[in-house]
């Protein structure tokens, strides 16, 4: 059951009631992103920019959870004759729509990781996060109940054993000394992502027949 | 096929619009994009296979999302409930979409001006009710509707923005119950009890019984006291010619309640009551010395047929006929004209004077209710004595006006004049008008018609000048 929490005033502007469920995917896509960077920024590193790219993670972060819960304010079709507040108000606004601040933070989580020596389950442990917090912004943004991601469940297990096997690729010993050694795991990797994606077309089609 | 086999349901639903759809990936496609690319990339680069496996759940959802086949176009049906409307009166817009397959459809509606959404502004699924409500009269657009397509792995939207129709908003019309009723009328059958004996039913006197009246009428108490015949006479019903007179020269005071906006109102609300009274109601829109104008008519078609011409002649620039040649037919002789205005315009007060030498009735009903603004100042050295005065003050003895705050500069004293003589002015006018006869009642807008009428509707209005009626 859904609870309103009545309308919300921010400046002249007014926001209809926030239902409660989409306020607490909301929360849950930022909890989650927040997450992320704690995660990747385990273990402090001190090369490669690592004090940049956990700003920007954080940055990235916040601004896109700012943006979800700022996603219901209206902006008036006319902004002309306003006060300078209130268009600076806007401005702020649309450029906090524009950027896509979820992209600059997942690039940022990434090179936090990559900074690290090698940990691959833990990498895989990141790697399952970022996608559930790719998921909880969309249904956050789109305001869609988490159903909508049910036909996607089978592909999502089959990309977690991908995510798994990779790990497990990573953690594998070397054949041999060099780098033709972890240029040959990636290869194996690259293949059985390959392998499933020849594979998906049927799982898909089968999704569908079930659904009809 | 004829049209008698087409189911009912079939017929009455309007053709829709094939409209063509703009495709791009949506910006959950371009997150999911961004991880795959990343994760590769990195893999690729530090030869660290876990990465790999960081982009493979994103890219395999984007390579499954890829298989549907996105259609170009769809039709899309719609519909308001009205395309006329009163101000704050609710219409329902009808939005259906047709050949989208098993993409979702999301629906968002964008406001025109005036314009105001009175439930949610935005619907999923095929079809979708909107209700919107006008603001303000006037020819306004309803808005854009923006139609948004969606896949079901939602990493693909079709998007297209579709126009919707005008809706004639009519200003809502004020309360009005009692009408001004002429001392002559014309020898026409209607509603009102006229001077003359007849065959209405508002009883006129007793006169003694002739061959040929009928037994029915005889007033049998009145027979026995005078020993013979008398039968009763009743007051003949009949309809009077009213042209209601909107002046749109001057657009003063708030928007919602400007000195037009009350015009409009109250002459509505005049062209409801007398036409339900079964009264002949015309209009003609004042402009800057020109006029649109429409002739007196009979009936609720007529109401709006006055809506609609005071409607199309709101630009205020726009000239029509010459105000002071005026067909017969827009100005009939012997017309009770009710006239509607702030009486700014120097010209049309003239005209009213001009109309009332040629032998009209006329009632002025003053729709002024705003003042020049004060110019705003900033404050002097002194502190007090150059602050300007409140928007409305008037110098009416209170402390501020009359300069008791630390005294006051010579330029609000002249302000202050400036209004005082702009009011004086505006007493002059009025005065003028009622010493040529012309009765001139204030209206602020947001009490009923009825009260500042009120003096004119207990009787009737005595109407001026050599009119041929009885």
């Amino acid at each position: 059951m859904s609870r309103s929490f009545g309308p919300l005033t921010i400046g002249p502007l007014t926001v209809g009631p926030v239902d409660a469920a989409s306020a607490g995917v909301r929360v849950g896509a930022g909890l989650i992103g927040a997450g992320c960077v704690v995660w990747a920024a385990l273990l402090p590193v001190h090369q490669g920019l690592a004090d940049f790219a956990l700003f920007l993670a954080i940055f990235g972060v916040a601004a896109g959870a700012l943006r979800l819960a700022l996603a219901g304010v209206p902006v008036p079709e006319n902004s002309f004759l306003l006060p300078w507040p209130l268009r600076a108000w806007l401005g702020f606004l649309e450029t906090l729509r524009k950027v896509p601040w979820e992209e600059g933070a997942l690039i940022a989580v990434l090179w936090l990781e990559v900074l690290h020596p090698a940990r691959p389950w833990h990498t895989a442990v990141l790697g399952a996060a970022l996608i559930a917090y790719l998921l909880a912004t969309h249904l956050a943004e789109s305001g869609a109940s988490p159903g909508v991601l049910r036909p996607q469940v089978r592909v999502l297990a089959i990309g977690a054993g991908l995510l798994a096997l990779g790990a497990g690729a990573g953690m594998l010993p070397a054949a041999g000394p060099g780098a033709g050694s972890a240029l040959l795991r990636l290869v194996a990797a690259g293949a059985l992502i390959a392998a499933a994606g020849l594979v998906l077309p049927y799982v898909a089609r089968h999704d569908a027949q079930d659904r009809g | 096929m004829s049209s008698s086999l087409i189911p009912n349901e079939q017929r009455r639903r309007p053709a829709g619009t094939e409209l063509s759809l703009r495709w791009r990936s949506s910006r959950h496609a371009r997150r999911l994009l961004t991880l795959g690319l990343a994760g590769l990339f990195i893999a690729t680069i530090a030869r660290r296979p876990e990465f790999a496996g960081v982009a493979a759940p994103a890219l395999l959802l984007l390579a499954a999302g890829r298989g549907q086949r996105r259609p170009p176009t769809i039709n899309v049906r719609v519909r308001p409930s009205a395309r006329r409307a009163f101000e704050g009166e609710l219409v329902a817009l009808d939005v259906a979409a047709e050949g989208q397959g098993e993409y979702g459809v999301r629906w968002t509606l964008h406001p025109g001006e005036q314009i105001e959404p009175a439930g949610a502004a935005a619907a999923d699924g095929p079809e979708a009710r909107f209700t919107v409500s006008c603001e303000r009269w006037g020819r306004r657009q309803i808005g854009t509707m923006d139609v948004v397509l969606r896949d079901r792995w939602r990493l693909a939207e079709g998007h297209l923005t579709v126009a919707l129709p005008r809706l004639d908003c009519y200003p809502a019309p004020a309360q009005q119950r009692t009408t001004v009723v002429l001392t002559r009328l014309p020898n026409r059958l209607g509603e009102h009890p006229a001077r003359t004996f007849g065959e209405g039913i508002e009883f006129a006197g007793v006169r003694e019984y002739v061959p040929g009246d009928r037994q029915r009428s005889i007033n049998w108490p009145a027979s026995t006291r005078r020993g013979r015949l008398q039968v009763n006479t009743f007051a003949a019903e009949r309809s009077q010619d009213v042209v209601l007179i909107a002046d749109a020269t001057s657009d003063v005071g708030e928007p919602g309640s400007s000195a037009l906006d009350l015009a409009l109102r109250g002459a509505a609300a005049a062209a409801r009551v007398y036409t339900d009274a079964r009264d002949r109601v015309g209009v003609i829109t004042y402009q800057w010395g020109g006029a649109s104008w429409l002739a007196p008519g009979l009936g609720r078609r007529q109401v709006y047929r006055i809506i609609d011409s005071m409607l199309a002649s709101d630009t205020g620039w726009t000239r029509g006929e010459s105000f002071r040649r005026l067909p017969r037919a827009a100005l009939p002789p012997g017309a009770l004209v009710v006239i509607f205005s702030p009486l700014l315009d120097q010209r049309f007060v003239e005209a009213l004077r001009d109309m009332r030498e040629r032998g009209f009735t006329m009632l002025v009903v003053d729709v002024l209710n705003a003042e020049p603004p004060v110019r705003r100042r900033m404050p002097s050295r002194g502190g007090l004595g150059g602050s300007s005065l409140p928007r409305g003050a008037r110098g009416d003895g209170s402390p501020r006006s009359r300069g008791g705050l630390g005294g006051s500069s010579p330029p609000a004293n002249t302000d202050r004049m400036a209004r005082r003589i702009w009011r004086m002015e505006q007493e002059a006018i009025r005065f003028s008008l009622r010493e040529l006869g012309i009765p001139v009642v204030h209206w602020d807008g947001a009490e009923s018609l009825d009260l500042p009428l009120a003096g004119y509707t207990r009787r009737p209005l005595v109407a001026s000048g050599s009119t041929g009626f009885r």
